[in-house]
């Protein structure tokens, strides 16, 4: 770790929990949330601190999750469900109300499952299966208001326009610098590597928001100055790979390890844990409907159903994220039961293949019997790429 | 150096051990041995066993590539490749033509696409269970009390192909004890078990499309039973092997030592 803001952020990360429980001792209330739509915004204009949740990774968690919910649902939930049942992520512990959105269903069944065996406070957004349709607009207007309504109630305050439009602005200028930020990573001789950045993402999930921006700030300095003075050595048969699939959280580090100590190139990815959040979104005016309209219009979310591959606006992100990093081909990491991402590999695969790109789909769960098998796919799929045998 | 244009292959699976030596680009020597419990020295028995077959030493090879599941543990190769572009490369030196791959080793099953030159351009690997693997015949072999290089010649015996539904080593012989008790024909049964195999490697083919020339390399492929099995139900040719298929990695392990060594590769290339 050569950049001092990275190693600032990994402090401030590892301050956090402490940082929270404070909070809370002083009267203020954490939102943990969990899936795709949740506007933080929303959240933070209300005085509440948003925290992004899920750890992955743990086969240990996965068998315990899989004695609440059903061993058919993704590792990723069963996952989830088993840190709800340990109680020791600080997070959870700090968390007084758990957000969720309907967007992955078995997400959210996470949010029923933990409320029946747990007890804890959950607060669900519907959001509808087609983005397009002027009903799938009033229906998500409607959901986002009674989430806003309830949020106030637990608040114990109303929503104002001042607020809500101060943190519309924090959010945009933290979306405008992580993607600036993730430009740097697919550079030649890059000053910052995508696992970095990945885990830069990530402390956004925990850290203060207006602390957090302020870092990314610092960050986008230090790495236009580092960019601006390296040495470009430029690697010959460079395997550039894009992150696709599944999500892959905080503590699921397998296919990234794999994928890098065998030489090869993450430039990018096209994860709902990685970038995607933060693609395609302009909100209009502050209000809900404001909100509602915005997240709507961003890159959608694999689990929700589409009716055409060429007006898919997730397909066009990827292509042109395969264009804009440079990507060689691609690692489409689907994780066992998670239905909506794995079906979708065939059809990614050959959408990509227009542009050339190979696909290589890795299928798995969190237990380790795999590694070796995986190892020997990824590392044909670099040889093909590199093509220097 | 010795003068000698000598290159190694060595790909330790995971029940046979495969070693190759290629001189002046052909084959000069070749050993299989049963894979133990130490990669390492079995790599390096089998090493030894085809250079004595090739009356060569070991300071007349030039360069040595490891590979199969052994290779993580491979220090005496200059650098590892994975099985399947080394597949790739074999079965493109022993059948130049060959365009698409059947793979079926000790532990998995892989479908590999290959383009003129012999580079891989897509590939699907089965190794979720050991259905359509070595492992699973050794199995049925078993049940049926015959070594498993029977099992060809029986399957090819058969007047009907009973159908087997289970490709689940532990229900397919579960089934196969339910089909021997009804009084069903050995062969019939065989046959339907190298069936279900078949369509199973059917799914992978529909991940990576298939074209001729089909090759049939691992250890499985010396098994004909097998071979018109899946030449039925793919409804392809099979190309006939010139060779020992069970040698092919090993074989693509060796030309890609000369390779590397023609252009300048050294110890510390990056492996697989």
């Amino acid at each position: 770790m050569s950049l001092e803001t990275l190693v600032k952020i990994s402090e401030a990360v590892g301050r956090r929990p402490e940082e929270l429980a404070r909070a809370r001792n002083q009267g203020q209330k954490v939102v943990g949330w969990l899936g795709y739509n949740i506007p933080e915004e929303l959240i933070h204009a209300l005085g509440l601190i948003p925290v992004r949740l899920g750890t992955g990774g743990d086969g240990k968690l996965v068998e315990v999750g899989s004695r609440y919910i059903s061993s058919k649902n993704c590792v990723y939930t069963r996952n989830l469900v088993g840190l709800f049942a340990e109680n020791t992520d600080p997070y959870i512990q700090n968390s007084d109300l758990i957000a969720l959105d309907s967007t992955c269903l078995q997400l959210y069944r996470v949010g029923e499952i933990i409320h029946y065996y747990f007890n804890i406070n959950t607060l669900t957004l519907g959001v509808p299966r087609n983005f397009f349709l002027p009903e799938a607009k009033k229906y998500f207007q409607a959901e986002l208001e009674e989430f806003a309504g309830k949020l106030e109630g637990f608040a114990g305050k109303k929503l104002d326009a001042k607020s809500l439009s101060e943190s519309i602005k924090l959010f945009n200028g933290i979306r405008e610098k992580i993607k600036n930020i993730y430009k740097f990573q697919s550079e030649d001789s890059p000053v910052i590597t995508w696992s970095e950045v990945y885990n830069v993402v990530h402390a956004g999930y925990y850290l203060d928001r207006e602390q957090y921006s302020a870092y990314l700030s610092e960050l986008l300095q230090e790495l236009e100055e580092k960019h601006r003075n390296r040495n470009i050595d430029i690697e010959e048969e460079e395997a550039r790979v894009l992150l696709a699939g599944s999500s892959i959280p905080p503590g699921d580090n397998k296919i990234i390890k794999i994928i890098e100590d065998l030489g090869g190139r993450i430039v990018g990815d096209d994860l709902w844990t990685g970038i995607l959040p933060y693609l395609g979104i302009d909100i209009q005016e502050s209000s809900i409907k404001g909100l509602a309209d915005a997240y709507l219009k961003r890159v959608p979310h694999g689990a929700l159903p589409y009716l055409d591959l060429n007006t898919d606006k997730r397909l066009q992100n990827l292509r042109e994220s395969i264009k804009s990093n440079n990507a060689r081909g691609i690692i489409y990491y689907t994780l066992r039961y998670c239905d909506p991402y794995t079906f979708k590999a065939g059809e990614t695969k050959d959408v990509v293949k227009q542009d050339d790109v190979t696909l290589l789909e890795i299928h798995t769960e969190y237990a380790g019997s795999d590694f070796e098998a995986i190892r020997t796919r990824v590392g044909a799929f670099l040889e093909m790429l590199r093509s220097g045998i | 150096m010795s003068k000698i244009n000598a290159f190694a292959g060595v790909d330790v699976g995971s029940l046979g051990t495969k070693a190759v030596i290629l001189v002046n680009g052909e084959i000069a020597g070749s050993s299989l041995i049963r894979t133990g419990i130490n990669s390492v020295e079995n790599g390096l028995e089998s090493l030894e066993k085809a250079l004595d077959s090739a009356n060569l030493k070991k300071e007349d090879l030039k360069y040595i590539v490891g590979t199969g599941y052994g290779r993580i543990s491979a220090p005496y190769a200059n650098k590892t490749i994975t099985e399947i572009t080394c597949h790739a490369k074999g079965a493109h030196y022993l059948h130049p033509a060959t365009r698409t791959i059947i793979d079926m080793g000790g532990q998995d099953c892989k479908a590999i696409r290959v383009d003129e030159e012999g580079n891989v351009v897509d590939f699907a690997m089965n190794d979720k269970c050991a259905a359509g693997t070595g492992r699973f015949l050794e199995v049925m072999a078993n049940v049926f009390k015959v070594d498993i290089s029977e099992l060809g010649p029986l399957a090819l015996k058969a007047t009907q192909v009973l159908p087997v539904s289970s490709t689940c080593t532990v229900f397919a012989e579960s089934e196969t004890v339910s089909l021997l008790a009804r009084g069903e024909k050995p062969e019939d049964i065989i046959i339907g078990v190298h069936h279900a195999i078949a369509n199973r490697i059917k799914g992978l083919f529909s991940r990576v499309g298939i074209q001729s020339d089909v090759f049939f390399s691992g250890g499985v492929a010396k098994n004909t039973g097998m071979r018109k099995a899946l030449e039925e139900v793919l409804e392809v040719r099979i190309a006939n092997p010139k060779n020992d298929p069970q040698l092919v990695g090993a074989i693509g392990a060796a030309v890609s030592a000369q390779k590397l060594y023609e252009k300048g590769g050294n110890v510390n290339q990056r492996s697989a």
